[in-house]
């Protein structure tokens, strides 16, 4: 198992690398030195009680909240020490986000809600208009292109967001808890599009959730809490 | 903390500017020249003439009520006459108060205030006849740097007089005005050549300890009535106060509607912090209707606050009223001045009424200005149900333009309504305010319409992401986005509306100046500038003067007061013929075009008379003049911006007949040489350093001057209004920031920079001040008509020509982006910076 994984890291680049984290919010320890590597392509589940830092990994990890000891690579490339906008071009370009309540910017329509984030890194129109196009086709909304946030349903909403999450072809994609605001048969269906764009798409995924059914489309499962990682 | 000190200085402004407004204009345009007033504290009677100027045969008839024991009678002779400060070329206007002193030394009030007029001597006895000699204010001393016993040079009547200072009066409380000079009759009549004239006589009862017996007044104000003369009138002292307050009420009236407005905007700015509140804990109010909190609660709680703003906000706008008051006085008693009559200054009396009015306004307004948070509030949804995104129900309303389109029809009925007659003759359009209320508000109501168009015109054009996230925002309208839009609308259309009503004003002046002026040097007595005033020019020295050798032909013009049934109104003596065949007029109805009335003075009459007698079409109207009632027939109407109580101009004999004087008030001069205008110019006033002698273009400058004086007090408000309207908008979109918090939380994890947040604020601040422009000069234009052609025929009776102001407005729309850009920036800055 040990030797596989080496063997693994020779292979494939490491999308997300984070070593020896640790992060307090006055006298409370929330990260007490987290470990954690992903690989391109690679799935894992991040499980554990509510309370035991699962969130605050994440907003650390996008660079939100910069972390009090250690050092968190995306891509290769280490967030500490950078500057706000450099973060900033950071999470634009090497990651995508999938929320729990969608977050989808209600002004903006389907189509130009995925298109805003290729916008973002600067895509060709034409590339981007094709792209945008093909991931909605993919996600099964062509139909539903020009419909604001609030004509869409749960998990239509969702669809989207992870095609935007996915539009500008980030290492990472970051989600939490993707499916908690869903009925199960569309939270079933967000898992198999996140599972399959991931695989075709060679995007490592970092998916925070309490539900065991949602680890299933993950290859691996890590525990946390009070701040540390129990397995990976 | 910081946030409700902030509102309660919104409160206090608002409120501070009505009350500092109100207590300025009351000050500066009720204050008049009872002697007694000043100096001996109350008089009880006036015996006046219905055109303020009383003769010696009127004196003469007053004789057997002079007799009696049971008052003083003091005859007062008043005008105003211009100080020339001892070596520098300052000049101050004075009033000028002529007093009978035998009589005021036998005054019972006088006795015991003992109020000094001499050191040296014992009793007053010995200061009467004490010719050339005056008496001043310590407050008047200090202004002209003088003491007692100095010499004064005064330019009255166009003559340069030298007084001297008998003695500076002792005024330790400060009650005497500081532009108040008084003199002996006599040689008050004489300063001002107007020899045997009074403007009144004012009775003073023995029984000072009886004034507020009624029964005893009523008795004396009968035996008084009895025996008057029947071309004079009697009237409680208190009613003259009325009277100059009547002729001053339109002027005030409008001051009150502005400074309404100024109440209005700041109950916009408490309006958005008060939203600003509730969307800023909506997480919380929130939390609390999850755990059951009823919704009337909430409300009340949030009505309370705002009641509670109202309340202490309004105690401290007092005492920035008062601040503001002094601030403002002098600018306006400079306006009446030039509109009115000669007046000073007054202390300025904060009343009982003043403190009430400011307090029940201002909570009023907080709590209207509160109500609509507060229902805001209760509509707030649990938590579970906002926590799913951005939550924007408040002011749902203005999404509907039903409303809106309603004002606007109620704007255009109300046009419909006559003017309101008021006390002294003035008329108050009543229509036209109505109209304009409800034009501002219902386009404010629809400006978010606006807002959402223009956006959805733009968006197309917009490909970046910056640019579509911002026009995309603006396109949706929330409420919030319209609440800002309308509270900007109401400011520019306010300022756009003066901006026109200002110009067409400017425009038709210019107009009028280049008709109407066409001598080679114009001469009047250098002195009180206004419109109103009656100041005139020794006749004598007039006769000398149009002795000049490169005089071809001399307009000569006398005015003076005359009564109509009600108010006041101008009665002109001039050459008829030279009006009616030569001198330029922008005539509305060219002379002979309507026919005299038989039996009745032919006529040529201002476009302001005609309206407000209803003579546009010909008649006849009385007036009381010193000769008693007579009637005058217009048979030309020609348009005059001097006053609004408009002119009636007939011969120049029949004028003295009438009134028994022969003074002018100034003269236009047609010269033989005008080659030798300015050689002619500079001799005259050389020669007679009291008169003002100017040519066309001086005389325009002057003219403008007092225009533009008139406009001060618009213009402040104007601008108060707009600082508070972006101020507005400022609180409007850190609303709207705070509503998106979901939004920006979104685009910070999609690696949205700050850079381009703030740059989308901008963008949004931009096209709320674009929309707010559009909407704003459009009703602004709808506004300018309306105070062309409504609100100022109605009110003054003169039409002007409507001028569009394009350039300002378009620098006004330029601004109003910049200015929104910024401000969007500025929000977003600080939205960001306190998360």
């Amino acid at each position: 198992m040990f030797l596989n994984e080496n063997i693994k890291d020779q292979i494939k680049p490491v999308a997300l690398s984070v070593a020896d984290v640790r992060k307090s919010f006055g006298k409370v320890d929330v990260l007490k030195g987290i470990d954690l590597k992903i690989d391109a392509g690679e799935r894992v589940a991040l499980m554990g009680p509510s309370g035991s830092g699962k969130s605050t990994l994440l907003n650390c990890i996008c660079g939100i909240e910069p972390v009090d000891h250690g050092s968190i690579h995306v891509g290769g490339q280490e967030l500490s020490g950078l500057k706000r906008g450099e973060l900033e071009k950071v999470r634009r370009e090497n990651m995508g986000y999938v929320f729990q309540s969608f977050h989808l910017l209600p002004t903006l329509n389907a189509f130009e809600n995925v298109e805003f984030a290729a916008q973002l890194v600067g895509m060709p129109k034409e590339h981007r208009l094709a792209r945008v196009t093909d991931l909605l086709e993919q996600v099964g909304l062509s139909h539903r292109m020009d419909h604001l946030p609030s004509a869409l349903s749960g998990g239509e909403r969702q669809r989207v967001a992870i095609a935007r999450a996915l539009v500008h072809h980030p290492r990472l994609v970051l989600a939490d808890e993707p499916t908690g605001s869903l009925d199960t048969e569309s939270g079933s269906q967000v898992l198999k599009l996140l599972k399959s764009l991931s695989e075709e798409l060679e995007v490592a995924l970092l998916l925070v959730t309490h539900d065991h059914e949602s680890t299933r489309i993950c290859d691996r499962v890590i525990t946390m809490k009070d701040g540390a990682l129990l397995a990976g | 903390m910081g946030h409700y000190f902030l509102l309660l200085g919104i409160v206090a402004v608002g409120v501070g500017a009505f009350n500092g407004i109100r207590q300025a204009s009351r000050s500066a345009s009720a204050n008049f020249g009872l002697f007694n007033q000043a100096v001996s504290g109350q008089s009880d009677f006036l015996i006046e003439s219905p055109v303020q100027r009383l003769l010696e045969e009127d004196l003469a008839k007053l004789t057997r009520l002079s007799k009696e024991p049971d008052w003083h009678l003091v005859p007062v002779i008043e005008g105003s006459v211009t100080a020339v400060k001892n070596g520098s070329e300052d000049k101050k206007q004075l009033r000028l108060i002529g007093l009978d002193l035998l009589a005021l030394g036998n005054l019972p009030t006088l006795a015991k205030e003992g109020l000094k007029f001499s050191d040296e001597d014992a009793n007053w006895y010995d200061w009467l006849g004490s010719k050339n000699e005056v008496w001043v204010g310590q407050k008047t001393a200090d202004l002209l740097e003088v003491k007692q016993g100095d010499s004064i040079s005064f330019l009255a009547s166009g003559r340069l007089v030298k007084m001297k200072i008998r003695m500076i009066l002792n005024d330790p409380d400060g009650n005497l005005p500081d532009d108040l000079v008084l003199a002996d009759l006599p040689t008050v009549q004489t300063l001002l050549s107007r020899p045997g004239e009074l403007n009144r006589v004012e009775v003073v009862i023995d029984q000072v300890n009886r004034r507020e017996d009624t029964a005893y007044l009523n008795d004396i104000e009968n035996r008084l009535a009895r025996e008057l003369p029947q071309n004079l009138s009697l009237a409680p002292t208190q009613n003259r106060a009325a009277d100059r307050a009547a002729m001053t009420a339109a002027f005030r009236l409008n001051l009150t509607i502005l400074s309404l407005i100024a109440i209005l905007v700041g109950a916009y700015l408490i309006l958005q912090a008060l939203d600003a509140a509730v969307v800023r804990r909506r997480s919380e109010i929130a939390t609390l209707r999850s755990l059951g909190v009823d919704g009337s609660i909430l409300f009340t709680t949030y009505v309370l606050e705002a009641l509670v703003l109202g309340l202490f906000g309004s105690v401290a706008g007092v005492g920035v009223g008062q601040v503001l008051a002094f601030g403002a006085v002098g600018m306006l008693s400079d306006t009446v001045n030039a509109l009115y009559f000669a007046t000073s200054v007054e202390a300025l009396n904060l009343t009982s009424i003043d403190v009430i009015v400011g307090l029940v306004l201002g909570i009023v307004f907080s709590l209207l200005a509160g109500w609509l948070p507060a229902r805001d509030a209760t509509q707030t949804p649990p938590a579970q149900v906002l926590a799913r995104g951005d939550w924007s129900p408040g002011f749902s309303w203005l999404r509907s333009p039903v409303i809106g389109l309603g004002l606007l029809l109620l704007g255009g009925i109300a046009l419909l309504f006559p003017p309101f007659v008021m006390e002294a003759g003035s008329n108050m359009p009543v229509g036209g305010f109505l109209a304009a209320g409800c034009w501002i508000l219902g386009a404010a109501l629809l400006s978010g319409h606006v807002l959402v168009l223009l956006a959805g015109w733009v968006r197309p054009f917009c490909s970046g992401p910056v640019f579509r996230l911002a026009s995309s925002r603006l396109r949706d309208g929330s409420s919030r986005h319209r609440l800002a839009v309308a509270g900007l609308v109401v400011a520019v259309s306010m300022v756009t509306g003066m901006f026109q009503m200002i110009d067409s004003f400017r425009g038709t002046i210019e107009e009028w100046f280049d008709v109407r002026f066409q001598a080679d040097l114009y001469i009047s007595e250098s002195g009180v500038t206004g419109a109103g005033t009656v100041n005139g020019i020794d006749p004598r020295l007039m006769d000398e003067l149009l002795k000049d050798p490169n005089i071809k032909y001399a307009d000569v013009m006398r005015i003076c007061y005359a009564k109509p049934p009600r108010g006041v109104t101008v009665l002109a003596g001039v050459d008829m013929k030279h009006w009616s065949d030569q001198a330029r007029q922008i005539w509305l109805k060219a002379p002979g075009s309507l026919q005299a009335v038989d039996g009745a003075e032919p006529a040529l009459v201002s476009e302001t008379f005609a309206r407000r007698f209803g003579v546009m079409a010909g008649g006849v109207v009385e007036l009381g003049t010193p000769d008693g009632t007579k009637k005058i027939s217009p048979f030309g109407i020609f348009c005059d911006y001097g006053n609004e109580f408009g002119m009636a101009a007939i011969s120049s004999d029949i004028w003295s007949d009438w009134t028994g004087s022969d003074r002018p008030i100034n003269v236009s001069l047609y010269l033989r040489d005008r080659a030798k205008l300015l050689e002619t110019r500079d001799r005259l006033r050389l020669a007679y350093p009291g008169l003002d002698v100017r040519n066309e273009r001086e005389l325009r400058d002057v003219a403008l001057g007092i225009f533009e004086q008139t406009f001060k007090a618009t213009d402040a408000l104007s601008f108060i209004g707009l600082a508070v309207a972006f101020a507005g908008l400022l609180l409007g979109l850190l609303s709207i920031f705070d509503e998106s918090t979901q939004t920006w939380q979104t685009l910070k994890h999609l690696g949205f920079s700050t850079h381009g947040f703030i740059l989308a604020a901008g963008l949004e601040g931009a096209g709320i001040g674009v929309a707010a422009w559009v909407a704003g000069a459009i009703t602004g234009l709808a506004l300018g008509w309306l105070l062309v052609f409504v609100i100022n025929v109605q009110s003054f009776g003169w039409t002007l020509l409507w001028t569009v102001p394009v350039e300002s407005i378009l620098w006004f729309g330029l601004l109003l982006t910049v200015v929104g850009f910024v401000s969007g920036m500025i929000a977003a800055i600080y939205w960001n910076f306190r998360r």
